[in-house]
C-alpha cells in the first residue's frame, strides 16, 4: 500500500502540505501555529523518552567510566581534562544516536505507518519533533561533563577548563543524535542505529591510516597524552572553535538529510536546500580551519618551553634546594617540598652541589608529527633539535626532574608520587644520581653498596608510603652486572617516566635491607649513619657491613630462578647468555 | 474549521469511480460510494477491496483513478488532506503498537500527531476514550502487557481521540469477545456527534445491528448500498428451513436447532420459507456476483 503522510517518503508530508498555493491564507497560519504546537508537543514526549531511555542511562554510565579511566590517569590538566570529557561523550553520543534512530524508525518498525499517515501531524512534523526531541540528551550530557568537571576539580585542576571544548561535547552528542534520526527515518531497524553507532568509531579504528592532521579532527583519539603532557594550553591546538563548528554542521546537515527524507513541499525543500548549503561550507570550513598547521610563532614558543624552560619557569629556593616549575604548577610546590624537605631532614650531611628539582615536557611523550604538520622540513629539523637539548638530555649528579603530566599521580597514588620524590632527592643525597649516565642509557646497578638501602630507608621515613606501593616481585625481574644476576626492585607505585635523571636501577637486596632498618627506632639508625656518613656513600661499603653496624641479620634476597637456555620466562636473563650488561654504579 | 465552508451536497463523504490497482490486482474497480452521517457498514470478502477502499478514505492512500470529497475538502490538496485529517479517527486492519509504552503515554502520543496540543483537552480526551472502551484502569499498564483484545480497544480508543466526525474502523470487532463486541456496539451508538462511521466487519451480525446503511463491496465493485433490511430483502424467497440436506442449494448448514437452512433458488423437500437475515442476504448477493 502506498501512503501518503505517514511513514518516510511519503507526499505531502511536512511544511509541504501548505506549499501547493491551494490552501486559504488563514488556513496556511492556523496550521502554522498548530503545527509549532504540534512539534514542540511531540519534541517534549521525544525528550522524554530519550532523557529517561535504558540507552541513554547506558551512554551515561559508559561514557562516565571512559571519562574517569581516562581523568584518573593524568595529572588534572584542563587544557587536556577538557577533551578527554569529550571523549566520554563520544560514548554517550553512540548510544544517543542508536536511541535517535529507534525513535525515527518507530513508526515503520512497530507497523503504524497506516495510522500515523492518517494524523495530520505529518512526517515532517514528526522528524522535526524528533530533532527537537534531542534536547533530551542534553541532561545526560551535562551531567556527563558536570561529573567530570568535578573530578578534575576534586583532584586539583591545573589551568581553567575551555567552554568551547566542553561545549562541543554537548553539540557531539546532538549531533550524534540527529545523525540518528537521519539513520531512522530511512532504515527502521534496530541494527541501523548500532551500526551507526559504531561507524562513529571507525575513526579511531582506522586512525593509524589518517595523517596527523587529519586526526585534529577526532581530537579525542590523539590528544589525550599530547595535550596533557604540555605545559600549558597551545593556543589554537587542536581548534576548539573549528572542531565545535565542525559538529554543528553535522548535526545541521544531519537534520536536513532527516527532514529531507520526510518533506514534499516546494518552500520545505527549498528552506532545506538553504540549510544545507549552509551547513556543507560550515563543515568544510571547519575542516580546512582544524588542517591548518600550529602557527609557527606558537611552535617556537612551545619549542622554547621545551628545551629552555628556566626561561619561563617560576623558580624558588627553599632549604637551599631549587624548585622549577612551569607557569601555573606552583601548587604543586608542596607536594614536592615536603618529601624532598623530609629526605634533607634525615641526611647528616648534604652532597656540595645544591640539588634542582624541575619539571620538563619529556620528548617521548609529545608526537610532533602531530605538532609539526605542514611545517617546512629544515624547521621541523631546526625544532626537534631544540627539543633534544631539553635539561633533562644531559646527566647530572645534582637535578632530577617530574615531566609534565606524568608527575604527580599519572594513575597512581600521590602517595606514591611522594615516595618517588623522596626516593630521587635521596639518592641524591647518597650521591648515586650518576653524572656519567645519560637519561637514555641503562641506569647503574648499586650493587651490594651500602647506601643504596640508606637512600630507601630515607624515603621510606620522609614519606611514609603505603606498603603496597613497596612490595617488589620476588626476584622476577633481574639485570646483569659482570655476568652476575642481580634481582632488581622498583616500587610498584611508580609508573615510568614520572621523573627523569640519572637514577640508579635499584636491586632487591638494598630494599630487603632497608625495609628491615625502617624495623629500628629512627634514632639509632640515624646515629649509626651520622657516625660514618662518608663511609657509608663509599661505593664499596657493603650492605653486610651496614647490617652488621646496625645489629641486624641480611635479609635473604630471592634469587631469580635462573633459566636454562631457551627456558622463554618473562623478565628472566640467563647467566653466561650474549645480552646487554649493566654497570655498577660508582662514586 | 469554520472558516472553511463546508460544500457539502448530498452526502458528507463521497468518492466517485474510484480505481486502485496494485500490480495485477485490481483492488478496486470504479467504486462509487455516499457516506452520510451515521454508521455505514462494508462487508465483503477478504480481498474485496475493503481495506483499500477504507485506507483511500482514511486519506493514507491514493486512488489510481476517481476522486474522494469528505464535508467538502479534496484530500488532493495538501492542506485540504490536513483539515480532513484533523476530522478524522481510523484504525487500521493491522495496527502495530509501541509496546513499551504505557497505554496512556500512546493515547497522549496520539493525541499529539492529532494536534491535540492543549494539555488539559488532551489529559480530558486520553480519560474520556479510556473510559469509552473501558480501560481506564489499564491506563497505567505497558501495551506490551495487554491482550488481544484490549489492544484492540486500544486501537479504537485512539480512533476516537478529538472526537472525529469521520470515523473508520478497519475490522474493529476482530478479537473482541462477545460482551465487548456488545460494548462496542453500545460505544458505536453513543458517539457524540453523530459522525460519518464506517466500519468493516466480516460480522454480518454486527451490521444488523447497529448499521442504518451497508455497503457490500465484491472483487472491488460495490454490489449493494441500501439499508441492512434491503440487504435481507436480496434473500427474500430463497431461505429455507429443512430436515434434510439439499444439494442444488447453493448455500446450506445445519443449525443449533438441528434443522438445515438452505439459501437457493429451489426449495428443498419438506421445506419450509423462512425470514432471510442480513448475513443471508450477504451470501445471496456474493453469490450471485460469483464471488464465492
Amino acid at each position: 500500500m502506498t501512503t501518503t503522510g505517514g511513514g518516510p517518503a511519503l507526499p505531502g508530508a511536512g511544511t509541504a502540505a501548505l506549499a501547493d498555493g491551494h490552501a486559504p491564507a488563514s488556513l496556511t497560519a492556523r496550521s502554522r501555529d498548530v503545527r509549532l504546537r504540534t512539534v514542540l508537543g511531540l519534541a517534549r514526549v521525544e525528550a522524554s523518552l530519550l532523557a529517561r531511555s535504558l540507552l541513554a542511562l547506558a551512554g551515561v554510565i559508559a561514557g562516565g567510566a571512559v571519562v574517569w579511566v581516562l581523568i584518573a590517569t593524568m595529572q588534572p590538566l584542563w587544557w587536556s581534562a577538557d577533551w578527554r570529557i569529550g571523549a566520554g561523550q563520544l560514548i554517550l553520543g553512540m548510544t544517543v544516536l542508536a536511541a535517535a534512530q529507534l525513535a525515527a524508525g518507530r513508526a515503520r518498525r512497530d507497523s503504524m505507518t497506516d495510522l500515523y499517515a492518517s494524523f495530520p501531524a505529518t512526517a515532517g512534523t514528526r522528524t522535526l519533533g524528533y530533532l527537537v526531541g534531542l534536547a533530551g540528551a542534553v541532561p545526560a550530557s551535562l551531567v556527563l561533563l558536570g561529573a567530570g568537571a568535578v573530578v578534575v576539580q576534586a583532584r586539583g585542576a591545573i589551568g581553567s577548563p575551555s567552554v568551547t571544548v566542553l561545549a562541543a561535547g554537548v553539540v557531539l552528542v546532538i549531533a550524534a543524535g540527529a545523525v540518528g534520526a537521519a539513520i531512522g527515518t530511512r532504515f527502521a531497524h534496530p541494527l541501523a542505529g548500532v551500526i551507526g553507532a559504531l561507524l562513529m568509531f571507525l575513526p579511531e579504528a582506522t586512525s593509524h591510516l589518517s595523517s596527523g592532521a587529519g586526526l585534529w579532527l577526532i581530537p579525542w583519539d590523539i590528544l589525550l597524552n599530547q595535550l596533557g603532557n604540555l605545559p600549558g594550553p597551545l593556543a589554537g591546538y587542536p581548534p576548539a572553535v573549528g572542531h565545535l563548528l565542525e559538529l554543528a554542521g553535522v548535526a545541521l546537515l544531519a537534520g536536513v538529510v532527516a527532514l529531507a527524507m520526510t518533506v514534499r513541499g516546494a518552500w520545505a525543500r527549498g528552506g532545506l536546500v538553504v540549510a544545507g548549503v549552509v551547513a556543507v561550507p560550515v563543515i568544510a570550513f571547519a575542516v580546512v580551519a582544524q588542517l591548518s598547521p600550529i602557527p609557527t610563532t606558537e611552535l617556537n614558543h612551545l619549542v622554547t618551553e621545551i628545551a629552555d624552560p628556566a626561561s619561563v619557569q617560576h623558580c624558588t629556593t627553599a632549604n637551599h634546594v631549587r624548585y622549577c616549575l612551569y607557569p601555573g604548577f606552583g601548587r604543586d610546590l608542596p607536594s614536592l617540598e615536603a618529601p624532598v624537605d623530609g629526605v634533607l631532614a634525615r641526611v647528616p650531611a648534604r652532597p656540595g652541589q645544591a640539588l634542582t628539582v624541575g619539571q620538563i615536557v619529556a620528548p617521548q611523550n609529545i608526537t610532533n608529527e602531530y605538532l609539526f604538520y605542514g611545517h617546512s622540513q629544515q624547521q621541523v629539523t631546526q625544532w626537534n633539535a631544540q627539543i633534544m637539548r631539553e635539561p633533562a638530555s644531559a646527566p647530572s649528579a645534582s637535578a632530577f626532574y617530574l615531566s609534565v603530566g606524568r608527575w604527580p599521580a599519572d594513575g597512581g597514588r600521590l602517595a606514591d608520587a611522594h615516595f618517588n620524590v623522596a626516593l630521587t632527592a635521596a639518592e641524591w643525597a647518597v650521591r648515586l644520581l650518576s653524572p656519567d649516565t645519560l637519561p637514555t642509557e641503562q641506569p647503574c646497578v648499586p650493587v651490594d653498596q651500602a647506601r643504596e638501602p640508606i637512600a630507601i630507608w630515607l624515603a621510606i621515613l620522609a614519606t611514609h608510603p603505603p606498603a603496597s606501593g613497596l612490595q617488589n616481585d620476588g626476584g622476577m625481574t633481574a639485570v646483569e652486572v659482570h655476568n652476575t644476576l642481580v634481582p632488581t626492585w622498583t616500587n610498584a607505585g611508580g609508573p615510568v617516566g614520572q621523573i627523569t635523571g640519572s637514577a640508579p636501577q635499584l636491586t632487591d637486596a638494598g630494599y630487603l635491607l632497608a625495609k628491615a632498618m625502617t624495623s629500628l627506632p629512627e634514632q639509632k639508625v640515624s646515629q649509626a649513619l651520622r657516625g660514618a656518613w662518608a663511609t657509608w656513600l663509599n661505593e664499596h661499603t657493603t650492605d653486610a657491613q651496614l647490617a652488621a653496624a646496625l645489629g641486624i641479620r641480611m635479609p635473604s634476597v630471592p634469587q631469580p630462578p635462573l633459566a636454562g637456555p631457551g627456558s622463554g620466562q618473562p623478565g628472566l636473563k640467563t647467566v653466561g647468555q650474549p645480552g646487554p650488561q649493566s654497570r655498577a654504579c660508582t662514586s | 474549521m469554520d472558516e472553511m465552508a463546508l460544500n457539502v451536497s448530498t452526502a458528507a463523504v463521497r468518492a466517485e469511480g474510484l480505481s486502485r490497482r496494485y500490480g495485477a490486482t485490481r483492488a478496486l474497480d470504479g467504486v462509487d460510494i455516499a457516506l452520510e452521517r451515521g454508521i455505514t457498514g462494508l462487508l465483503g470478502p477478504n480481498g474485496a477491496g475493503k481495506t483499500t477502499l477504507l485506507s483511500i478514505l482514511a486519506t493514507v492512500n491514493e486512488p489510481d483513478a476517481g476522486r474522494v470529497s469528505a464535508f467538502g475538502l479534496d484530500p488532493g490538496h495538501a492542506a485540504e488532506r490536513v483539515e480532513i485529517r484533523r476530522r478524522l479517527g481510523y484504525l487500521p486492519q493491522e495496527l502495530g503498537y509501541h509496546r513499551h509504552f504505557t497505554v496512556a503515554a500512546f493515547l497522549d502520543y496520539v493525541a499529539i500527531l492529532k494536534e491535540i496540543t492543549d494539555r488539559r483537552r488532551r489529559a480530558e480526551e486520553v480519560a474520556r476514550v479510556l473510559a469509552a472502551v473501558g480501560l481506564e484502569d489499564r491506563a497505567r499498564s505497558r501495551i506490551r502487557a495487554l491482550s488481544g483484545g484490549m489492544r484492540q480497544r486500544l486501537g479504537i480508543a485512539q480512533a476516537l481521540l478529538g472526537e472525529p466526525d469521520l470515523l473508520i474502523l478497519d475490522e474493529p470487532t476482530a478479537g473482541l469477545d462477545p460482551e465487548q463486541r456488545l460494548r462496542f456496539r453500545e460505544l458505536l451508538s453513543s458517539l457524540p456527534g453523530d459522525p460519518v462511521t464506517v466500519l468493516s466487519t466480516h460480522q454480518a451480525d454486527d451490521i444488523a445491528a447497529i448499521c442504518p446503511h451497508v455497503v457490500v463491496l465484491l472483487k472491488g465493485q460495490m454490489h449493494f448500498a441500501g439499508t441492512p433490511a434491503e440487504l435481507a430483502a436480496a434473500a427474500a424467497g430463497r431461505v429455507w428451513a429443512a430436515g434434510e440436506r439439499d444439494d442444488r442449494a447453493h448455500l446450506s448448514w445445519r443449525g443449533g436447532d438441528n434443522r438445515w437452512r438452505h439459501i437457493g433458488d429451489h426449495p428443498p423437500t419438506g421445506a419450509e420459507l423462512v425470514s432471510p437475515t442480513v448475513e443471508d442476504g450477504y451470501l445471496m448477493l456474493s453469490h450471485t456476483a460469483g464471488a464465492r
